[in-house]
């Protein structure tokens, strides 16, 4: 049974690193413009705060619940944090560390709602995503250090830009960081006592309690890591939006949890991977990115990713069927 | 059984699509801003004089030599609040540093007049439903008269009605309401938006007039507008799109449009196909109103080696082209040298940094500081008794060398 549920489990990671090679080959004949570096160094840029998202959503996802406010709540700690620096002088290290922090706390609250009080992932998400949305929004348009200013050192740790202007040389340095935490994290999944109870939880919450796993206590832990790499999200996001806009980030989930979900992430819980979702995530970023280029209206981006998605699912589920 | 299956996909694929098109449909509907007003003149703000303080200035600028005998703001002249009143104003949001410059307006002109009022805005500006709601709460209270920057022009129709039965004079600002119930809305201040996107044009030109009368192939001018659906958002983009038209082909050059569909209709004047055209104007839109599809789209334009210019035409799409920028690094002020020519619109930060640095050779700006000034005078005259007819308001070209001049400072809010 376990030896069966692991070849699947690689199968779908294999169908979609294939999707991506497959869509990234088609953009490529398709526009000749496409195929620039820059254009590789912004997709990238903008897949960061998605894939960290994605990362920590993978968890709530495992257990069959979700974290909904993972999109307001990046956008949120961006703008607090981006206010401290702005109006308050705080260094830019201390802002980072307070995405976390908040980004914890609202995992905590997260998790408490969830696993001590039993609400339901999607209605206590819902609600902290407004929360989350509503104090962002006690904060007007903030720009972080732009990457000339003082502070805007943190720039760097994305993208690795040596000298000025047009001759400058740019390094998409935060890849390897997200291939080196998505690595941690498939490890943390598992082979440790978290992660297997993780994936516990998903599979049977009655039977992991009834053979002794603290539920509660895992079940919060699961959203306080949700919440520990959305703050980090918000860092990535603050990295690379000129402006962080009140009231926006609404949304901005979706893409994260499609993303999960490309990757292979049962829909009820209880299997998935973090490979999976790295690779799931750049479905969608490609999707995102590509479309402009070989000149698809916007809307069209949307209908695609949804079908995409269903595909995804659908596969899934019928894999399920046969086994 | 395989049929089944390929049945059940494809009605899913269709399902998703229409539950998909609907919310982007409903969403770009929303996404309202700012909107249009009348005529007015097209002289560059940095050639108008400064006489009296910054406040006053901005509306004598925005009146050319018909308008000169019926300044509209002539008739704010020597107004004194009858009783100390009270209004409130409902901006779009606390989104952007552009709702406060227009507080800031307000609160000049409250001090002036000796009035008060108090701000009220929903969380974004696609918060439509929020605002009808404090509207319809703020008109419960019977106020002397309301401010409105609807989110939404249509939503709030059944409001005005609501404020013409009870009697509240209404005073639109940043955005007009072409449909509003006759007689409630008696004053309205707003940009003139076709007049703000032809001036980025007209300064846009220049700088590129050469690269087009000496260029071997077909040239791009990318224009990105953050919807399509918002009435000022369209009159900017097109009021750009015909200026830069009738620019090139006054110099004996053929242009098409291509991209957004909205925008490829409502270009008057285009004359070749996308084939064979000495100038082609891109259009993108975004399928969200956010930096990063602003930005996506940008960088899509922006990596044509014959792309010789790009317009963002508000602030999340001027943003947006800087961000695509950040990677590309094309854009410069030597359109000879082979630099891509970016023009912006608004202000903030980030644009300002933008303009001052080179990598925008301009933008323009409107002025929420005006508008909000203007719109507690017009309140206080309307709630005096006094008729009123519209008060228009301009947009104002500013670039490196004229950005601290006392009449475009204080309109470039952060």
């Amino acid at each position: 049974m376990t030896r069966k549920k692991k070849s699947i489990l690689s199968d779908q990671r294999f169908i979609v690193l294939l999707v991506v090679i497959i869509l990234a080959g088609i953009f490529s004949i398709l526009s000749k413009e496409f195929r620039q570096y820059t254009t590789l160094l912004s997709m990238l840029d903008f897949s960061y705060y998605d894939l960290l998202m994605a990362i920590g959503v993978t968890f709530p996802l495992i257990t069959g619940g979700v974290d909904l406010s993972i999109g307001t709540g990046m956008v949120c700690y961006a703008l607090i944090a981006g206010t401290m620096v702005r109006s308050h002088g705080c260094p830019v290290l201390v802002a980072m560390l307070l995405c976390v922090v908040l980004g914890v706390l609202i995992g905590l609250l997260n998790g408490v709602l969830i696993g001590v009080m039993n609400l339901p992932p999607f209605l206590a998400t819902l609600c902290t995503c407004m929360i989350t949305r509503g104090l962002g929004s006690l904060y007007s348009a903030t720009p972080w250090p732009t990457l000339t200013q003082e502070g805007g050192w943190f720039h760097s740790i994305f993208k690795l830009t040596i000298g000025t202007g047009r001759s400058a040389d740019r390094y998409p340095l935060g890849f390897l960081w997200m291939i080196l935490l998505v690595l941690l994290m498939e490890f943390v999944l598992n082979h440790t006592k978290f992660g297997r109870y993780t994936i516990a939880i998903g599979s049977n919450k009655e039977a992991a309690a009834l053979s002794g796993i603290n539920v509660k206590f895992y079940h919060v832990m699961v959203y306080v890591v949700c919440g520990l790499f959305t703050g980090l999200a918000s860092i990535a996001y603050a990295a690379v939006t000129p402006t962080v806009q009140p009231g926006t980030g609404a949304g901005l989930e979706m893409d994260a949890i499609g993303g999960v979900f490309v990757g292979g992430v049962a829909a009820s819980g209880g299997y998935g991977s973090v490979l999976g979702t790295f690779v799931g995530i750049f479905v969608i970023m490609l999707l995102k990115t590509g479309l402009p280029y070989i000149g698809l209206q916007a809307n069209w981006q949307q209908i695609i990713t949804g079908i995409v998605l269903i595909v995804a699912v659908l596969i899934d589920i019928l894999k399920e069927k046969k086994r | 059984m395989k049929v089944r299956k390929l049945i059940a996909l494809g009605l899913c694929a269709a399902m998703v699509s229409t539950m998909t098109v609907a919310p982007v449909l409903a969403e770009e509907e929303a996404a309202t801003e700012e909107a249009a007003a009348e005529e007015t003149t097209e002289e560059e703000a940095a050639e108008e004089t400064t006489e009296e303080a910054a406040a006053e200035e901005t509306a004598e600028e925005a009146t050319d030599d018909a308008a000169a005998a019926e300044d509209p703001t002539a008739q704010f002249e020597g107004l004194v609040a009858n009783e100390a009143y009270e209004f409130p104003m409902m901006v779009k949001s606390f989104q952007s540093t552009y709702w406060d410059a227009a507080q800031e307006g307000m609160k000049m002109a409250a001090d002036e007049l000796g009035v008060t009022y108090t701000a009220q805005g929903p969380n974004s500006e696609s918060d439509i439903a929020d605002q009808v709601n404090m509207i319809n709460t703020a008109i419960s209270a019977d106020p002397v008269g309301l401010g409105l920057a609807a989110c939404d022009t249509s939503s709030v129709q059944d409001a005005l009605q609501t404020c013409l039965d009870k009697g509240i004079p209404v005073v639109t600002f940043d955005t007009g309401i072409a449909d509003a119930p006759e007689g409630s809305v008696v004053c309205e201040v707003a940009t003139d938006n076709v007049q703000a996107g032809s001036v980025a044009a007209e300064n846009m030109y220049p700088a590129i007039k050469d690269v087009i009368a000496n260029a071997e192939g077909q040239v791009i001018i990318g224009e990105i507008n953050q919807d399509a659906t918002a009435l000022n958002i369209q009159q900017r983009g097109t009021g750009f799109i015909d200026k830069m038209i009738e620019l090139i082909q006054a110099d004996g050059k053929t242009v098409a449009v291509t991209g957004n569909e909205f925008y490829v209709n409502a270009a008057t004047g285009a004359d070749a196909d996308a084939e064979s055209a000495d100038v082609v104007i891109q259009v993108a839109v975004p399928a969200q109103t956010t930096v990063e599809l602003c930005s996506t789209e940008a960088q899509a334009i922006l990596s044509q080696e014959n792309c010789i210019a790009v317009f963002g035409s508000n602030q999340v799409a001027a943003e947006g082209v800087i961000a695509a920028n950040a990677n590309l690094n094309v854009l410069g002020s030597d359109a000879a040298n082979g630099d891509v020519i970016g023009v912006g619109f608004d202000a903030g930060s980030i644009i300002k940094g933008a303009v001052q640095d080179g990598t925008f050779i301009g933008a323009v700006t409107q002025s929420p500081l005006m508008m909000g000034y203007y719109a507690i005078y017009a309140l206080t005259a309307a709630a005096n008794g006094q008729e009123l007819v519209d008060v228009p308001t301009e947009g104002y070209w500013y670039d490196a060398t004229n950005m601290e001049d006392e009449s475009i400072a204080p309109n470039l809010y952060d």
